[in-house]
This record gives C-alpha cells, sequence and structure tokens, in this order.
C-alpha cells in the first residue's frame, strides 16, 4: 500500500477502499467530485475521466495516477441527473474526456466550453452509443451548437479541406487548414470516422473473446492494448502469471515498438523526401514484422495473449535465432539515426516544427514519445513496473525541446533501449515453470496498463459473476495525444511542414476512435 | 547525401521476386487459415466453431453427424483451431490467397455416421473477364487506396508494399492519389457509419472501367465488427468487388497477389479446402 497516496486522500478527506497494493477506489457525494479531482490533481496525474451508464446508476470515475510513489486511486461519484459540473475550466487534460462523456453517455458536462462530438458525425442527438436504451431514461440534453471549424475569417485567409480520403494508404481523419497562402493560421481537426464502438461491442462477450478486440484497438499498438486489457482482467480476477510468461510479455511488446518506431523514422524519414532513409528503415520494420511472425505465428503478435498467460512458448531456437539478430538490428539502427541527423535536408525540416512546450504538455498530460519530447520524464515501464520491466535495466530518453526534432530523437533512442531490453530478457530467460492454471471467473473490476509505442495505455474492464465484460474503458495513448495536435500545427508552421508534424506524432486516428 | 547513397547501395538487392514461383512464403506469417476437411471429426468441427471468435467456423450437429460451414473471409487469424486442431486447419504462409469470387472462401462440410462427405463443388471463375480486365490493366495499374474503418494493421502492411522487399513498382503498380486517375479503388476496413459517403463519393469519382479489392478480413466480411452498431460493410454490400484478399492483416505478398489476381496477372492458387494428399 502506498503511504503517498494515504496522505493525499487523508489530505482530501477521503476514505480509501485498497483493492490491490497498488490501487485504491474511493467515492464522494456528486457536488464535490469537481473540487476533489481539481485538488488532487495537483499532485497526482489525471490519467483518465469516463463514466459508467451500463450498470446501474451512472457514476463518473476519474483515475489518478502518483508517480513518486507508484499506485492509482479510482474517485467516482454517482450522478443523480444528466448532468455534472464540468472540470475543464479549471482542468485543461479533462476537456476531451468530458466531450466523450458527453456524446458516448449523454451526460452534459455545465460550464464546459465547447461540449460539442468528437466522434459521432451525422448522428440523432437523442442517441447515445455507450448508454443502454432501455429502461425510459429522460429526455438527455440537446448539444450547444459548435462550429464544424475554427472560424478564422480575414482578407486573404483562405480555407484548405483535407481528407477523409487522403494521398497515399493512410488513415482517415479530415484536417481543415485556414492559411494566408504559406503560414497554418489555424486548424480543424475531425476524427471519428473510424469509430467501430469496440467498447460497446464488447459489452457482454467473455473477457477471452473480447480480448481480440482489445488486439485490434489500432493495428501496430495491439500488443500493448490486448496486454494492458489481459492485465486488467487478470488484476480482477486476482490471477498471478508465471514467470516464463511475463519474460515473453514484455519481450514481445518491445518487439512491437520495434517495428512500430522504425516505421514512424521511415515516415519521417519520407515526409522530408528522404526516400534511401525510408527504404532503411522500411527494411529494418520487415525484419522486425518477419521476426514477430516467425515467434507467434503472427506478425502484429494477435492471437498471442491469453488470460492468465500466453497461447505460446518461445522454444531456445526461436530465442537463439531472435536474439543473433539483435546486435545487427542495433547497429544499423544506430548508424541510420545518427546519418539522418548529420543530414541537414532532414534535421532543417524537423528543428522548432510543431513546438509543444513543456508547460502546455504538463497542462494535457501528455504521454509517451510526445510527451518525453516536450520534458514529461514518464513510462509506466519504469514507473509502475509490469510484466518483466522491474527485471532489467533501461534509460527512459526525455527531450525538452519539444519540437519535431525532438520526438524523432526520443523514437530513435527508444528503440535502441528495447533493443538493450530484448538482449537483457533473452541473456536471462526464466526456467519455465509448467502452465499456469485456468483462471477461476467471478465479477470484478480493475485498471491495467502497458506502455505502447505512442505511450501510456490505460485499461478499466468490469466483469460480471461469469466472466464476461460488464464494462470496458480503453484510454489509448492517441486519447491524450490528438488533443495538442491542432495546437502543435498552428503555431508558426507552414502548410508544407504539415507531412513532418503528423509523422512525428505517430499518432493513429483508429487508436483514438475505437 | 553521398553517405546515403553509399548506405543504399550497401543493402544490396533485398526485394522479393514474388509472385515468380518459388519465392513465396517468405514473411514469417500466414495470411489465410485452410481447411484439410478429411482430418476432421464432427465433434472437434463443433468445439472449433465454440472457440472461434468470428463467423468463420460455424457448425451445427453431434458427434457423428453434421455440417461444418468455414469461411476464409472471415477468419481474423487468432489462431484457436489451428492452435487445437492443427491436422485440420492449418495456417500455411503461402501468400497466393486471394480470390476473385466471394464463395470461393467458403466451403461446407457435412457428416454423415462420423464420416465426412466430399464437400460441394466450388463455382468456376470467370475467365472471360479476367481475360478482359487483363487487356485494359494488365501492364499498369494505379490504385486509390481509401481506409473505410480498418485498426491501421491494413495500412501499416500497404505501406510496406512500398518497401524495398515488395517494391510494389517494379510490376506496374502505383498509389495514385487522385481517385480521378484510378484504375482501382482497395478498400480497408469495415466500412463505417461515418466513412460510407466518403467512400461512395471517391468510387463515383473513378473513371470506368474501374476495379474494386477489398483487403483485410474487415472489407471482405466485417470480421470481428460485424454486427456492431457502427458498422454498414462488408464492402460487397455497397459496391462491386472483384477480388478479395483474406488476413488480418493480409501480408504483403498477399496484397500483391490479390492487386495482380484482380487485372490478370496472376492466378487463384487454390480454394480454402487443402486435400490431405497435398504434402503441403
Amino acid at each position: 500500500m502506498s503511504d503517498g497516496l494515504a496522505r493525499l486522500a487523508a489530505g482530501a478527506g477521503l476514505e480509501l477502499d485498497w483493492r490491490r497494493p497498488d490501487e485504491a477506489a474511493a467515492s464522494c457525494p456528486e457536488a464535490e467530485f469537481a473540487d476533489r479531482v481539481t485538488e488532487l490533481a495537483g499532485s497526482a496525474v489525471l490519467a483518465d475521466l469516463f463514466a459508467t451508464t451500463a450498470t446501474g446508476p451512472a457514476q463518473l470515475t476519474a483515475v489518478l495516477q502518483l508517480v513518486s510513489d507508484p499506485s492509482w486511486l479510482l474517485l467516482s461519484a454517482e450522478l443523480a441527473g444528466v448532468t455534472f459540473p464540468s472540470l475543464t475550466p479549471r482542468l485543461h487534460a479533462a476537456s476531451w474526456y468530458e466531450r466523450e462523456i458527453f456524446e458516448m453517455h449523454g451526460l452534459l458536462p455545465e460550464g464546459h466550453p465547447a461540449p460539442g462530438p468528437l466522434r459521432l458525425h451525422d448522428w440523432p442527438e437523442e442517441h447515445h452509443p455507450m448508454r443502454p436504451r432501455a429502461g425510459g431514461v429522460a429526455r438527455l440534453p440537446h448539444p450547444p451548437h459548435v462550429p464544424k471549424w475554427p472560424a478564422v475569417t480575414g482578407q486573404g485567409v483562405f480555407q484548405f479541406p483535407l481528407g477523409p480520403v487522403r494521398s497515399g494508404p493512410q488513415e482517415a481523419a479530415e484536417f481543415h487548414f485556414s492559411s494566408g497562402g504559406e503560414d497554418i493560421v489555424a486548424l480543424g481537426l475531425r476524427l471519428g470516422f473510424k469509430y467501430r464502438a469496440i467498447e460497446r461491442l464488447a459489452q457482454g462477450q467473455p473477457a477471452e473473446r473480447a480480448l481480440q478486440l482489445a488486439e485490434r484497438l489500432a493495428g501496430t499498438s495491439g500488443f500493448a492494448n490486448g496486454l494492458a486489457f489481459t492485465r486488467a482482467v487478470e488484476r480482477a480476477l486476482g490471477v498471478t502469471v508465471t514467470q516464463v510468461s511475463e519474460h515473453t510479455r514484455a519481450l514481445l511488446a518491445e518487439l512491437e515498438r520495434l517495428h512500430s518506431h522504425w516505421g514512424t523514422i521511415g515516415r519521417l524519414a519520407e515526409s522530408t523526401g528522404l526516400l534511401v532513409g525510408a527504404a532503411q528503415y522500411g527494411l529494418l520494420k520487415e525484419e522486425a514484422l518477419r521476426a514477430a511472425g516467425r515467434l507467434t505465428g503472427h506478425r502484429y503478435l494477435r492471437g498471442a495473449l491469453r488470460i492468465g498467460g500466453l497461447e505460446l512458448e518461445l522454444g531456445p531456437s526461436a530465442r537463439r535465432q531472435l536474439r543473433a539478430q539483435l546486435d545487427g538490428w542495433r547497429e544499423r539502427a544506430t548508424g541510420l539515426g545518427r546519418l539522418l541527423e548529420d543530414t541537414s535536408t532532414f534535421q532543417d525540416r524537423l528543428d522548432t516544427t510543431a513546438l509543444l512546450s513543456p508547460e502546455y504538455a504538463r497542462e494535457h498530460n501528455l504521454v509517451g514519445p510526445v510527451g518525453r519530447a516536450s520534458g514529461i520524464d514518464r513510462d509506466t515501464r519504469r514507473d509502475h513496473p509490469y510484466a518483466a520491466y522491474s527485471e532489467v535495466l533501461f534509460d527512459v530518453p526525455s527531450r525538452a525541446a519539444g519540437d519535431a526534432a525532438a520526438r524523432f530523437q526520443v523514437h530513435v533512442a527508444e528503440s535502441t533501449q528495447s533493443l538493450r531490453i530484448m538482449a537483457q530478457l533473452l541473456d536471462d530467460w526464466p526456467a519455465d515453470a509448467g502452465p499456469a492454471p485456468a483462471p477461476q471467473w467471478h465479477s470484478g473490476s480493475a485498471l491495467g496498463w502497458a506502455e505502447a509505442p505512442g505511450g501510456e495505455t490505460l485499461h478499466f474492464v468490469e466483469l460480471d459473476p461469469v466472466g464476461r465484460v460488464a464494462r470496458w474503458r480503453a484510454r489509448p495513448p492517441a486519447v491524450v495525444n490528438w488533443h495538442p495536435f491542432a495546437h502543435a500545427c498552428g503555431s508558426g508552421n507552414n502548410l508544407t511542414d504539415y507531412p513532418v508534424i503528423e509523422a512525428s506524432f505517430a499518432i493513429s486516428p483508429a487508436e483514438f476512435d475505437r | 547525401m553521398s553517405r546515403w547513397l553509399t548506405r543504399g547501395l550497401r543493402s544490396g538487392v533485398r526485394t522479393t521476386r514474388f509472385p515468380d514461383p518459388g519465392e513465396a512464403g517468405e514473411e514469417g506469417a500466414a495470411s489465410s487459415v485452410r481447411l484439410r476437411w478429411q482430418a476432421l471429426a464432427p465433434a472437434q468441427a463443433l468445439v472449433a466453431a465454440r472457440d472461434c471468435p468470428t463467423t468463420a467456423i460455424e457448425a451445427s450437429g453431434t458427434e457423428s453427424v453434421g455440417e461444418m460451414r468455414f469461411d476464409a473471409g472471415a477468419c481474423i487469424m487468432c489462431g484457436r483451431c489451428s492452435r487445437a486442431f492443427p491436422e485440420a486447419f492449418t495456417a500455411a504462409p503461402d501468400p497466393r490467397v486471394s480470390v476473385l469470387q466471394r464463395d470461393r472462401l467458403r466451403a461446407t462440410v457435412r457428416w454423415s455416421a462420423g464420416e465426412p462427405l466430399a464437400p460441394a463443388a466450388l463455382h468456376e471463375v470467370a475467365v472471360a473477364v479476367r481475360r478482359k480486365a487483363h487487356r485494359l490493366f494488365g501492364r499498369s495499374l494505379h490504385i486509390r487506396h481509401v481506409d473505410a474503418g480498418s485498426c491501421n494493421g491494413c495500412e501499416s502492411e500497404l505501406q510496406q508494399l512500398a518497401s524495398p522487399y515488395v517494391d510494389l513498382q517494379r510490376l506496374g503498380l502505383f498509389f495514385t492519389p487522385t481517385p480521378r486517375h484510378a484504375d482501382a479503388l482497395l478498400v480497408t476496413g469495415v466500412v463505417t457509419r461515418n466513412l460510407r459517403s466518403a467512400l461512395l463519393a471517391t468510387y463515383a469519382a473513378m473513371p470506368a472501367p474501374k476495379l474494386v479489392v477489398a483487403a483485410g478480413a474487415c472489407a471482405i466480411s466485417c470480421g470481428s465488427f460485424a454486427g456492431g452498431p457502427m458498422t454498414v460493410g462488408p464492402l460487397d454490400r455497397l459496391l462491386p468487388v472483384d477480388a478479395y484478399v483474406p488476413g488480418c492483416p493480409p501480408t504483403p505478398q498477399a496484397l500483391l497477389h490479390g492487386l495482380l489476381l484482380a487485372i490478370g496477372r496472376a492466378s487463384e492458387r487454390a480454394n480454402v479446402l487443402e486435400e490431405a494428399s497435398d504434402g503441403a
């Protein structure tokens, strides 16, 4: 149990219910919720804010993360009506969470400056996808009118729409530039095209089956999201996992980070017109994907996870084969990273592009390489160790500059660290202790987390007595990191910088839309 | 710049010769599951159907009499069936899995008194249509990709098509940013409510004659998301589809085979059934 969290709760007058040594729950009356969360957010990080309407009375839950003394606090408040006082005027990081609560559950944050929808386009106003239809719900509040795009008008300002069908094989999202010619004056962002209602689809499914939805939340972070979901279910059931499984999970998660990061760096090289660089990283990414395919039978590691362990074992020869590749990869990736740093046509495009100041990043609680490039030194692998991460040595690279160049450097440095972690795991492989017993299904709820390639992913899962999903809330890193995107584009960049900006953020619309 | 040149040259030629014979299956993983129906008992079919997360395996009947419907177009490669019954469900890394007709991905196996009956005959391929497509597009094809609600797995593999390992341009295939210049529409994803009109507008903007390729389990059958409140697919409910590329996601070589198949430059290897004597 965490002393820091106990002190914090005592200061706020909250009674803690310790569900696990590192996870406590507390509740407070609806009227006090906003004050309590704002107060706690001074010393803890507001990692998520979500509503639950599927399993009883409507309820708000704030997830607060204590880094100094690793622990999580889930603060909940039951709502009597369909409105609640908005946190956004005092806590900017709550803004998009509250918009999502409104569109998905029909609970209106009163006092929110712009509570319009993020994901739903042309959707009947009274219907909210996550809210159960049955049971005679009272008439829900209608959304205040929100303009579709930021209105920047004036002489010489023209509008330039892009998407949802864009050039090349890219994901669907819509961008609306206001420009005076070269500069981006403002960017309007429209996401939600790919909203597949994953969390809603999972409701009522056995957790083992819902896992394949978690793995398909986003292509290049499927394993990390699947792992966070699996861990949430395992924590809810009180299942412990064998050491071999923990090692394998960490190894596969790092392999996913490698192919994802190498893909990101390759796209950055491509965005500056450096095609040889893009091709070189394309080779590295393909080799990592093939290694994943040989190890697990799936290039994106899908189907490898199981609640309580893994579906597969990595034999000694498979491990040796992977270990033999690591040194060559490190040598090539380090050389290429250095070569990119020395290439002026590449660096000039990245320097001071899409600046995010450390203050801005802190205010929005940014995660992953985007946050770490703006001075936020946080990484769940180090701060809240899971799988086998407490048994290996690694650095968490961070930069203070906050531009595209810093994000590039963080990606390069992180891929080197991933190789370092993989080598340690493979060199110190634990003895097989036999298969883990099958999990005993019962009701429960818990938080699970993992460090996806794009940053911290947080999954809250509530199970019913036979192990079906009653409520699943996924907060992948894209939910946090799309928020500053428009701001970063608008701060003194040109239209030609746009491909560089998007590549440097490395966030997927699918992971946001879900 | 000269350092980049020497580095590029030092890497040598890494490109596969696929679709030339003998160059397939170096990608480390399979794009589709094939069925050896002789090696499956009805009781096993019932278990496989229970564990299948999509509609790829559906079975009815008892321990000795029954029927199993297998649909490789709905398979998301979760591996449950091939781990439980490796003799019957095989994930062979041959990327030549694309087909021209949706039914070619389906098979029905029936059992009577515990003995399997030979599966129903499969549809003939419309050869004449392929010849015409070959004449029109056989030399070069410009492809417009539309993401209709994927997980980004398909896009990640599509981006690998341009990597030196696959290099689709050596075959005269190009991605084009504008639908006005496109000969083929390559669609990934389940077709969400929010992307339906963008997809149809892109198709309408393409000049005739035009081909449509459905890539991945989502585009073919909605995969894991079938029946979801936001799913309006599968694709062939909205547009006429010329080739189906199964996989979750399809591997780069599988995508390449699907594109070449659509323009008559490759042929269907076989159907989803694999004879036990095949030796594969």
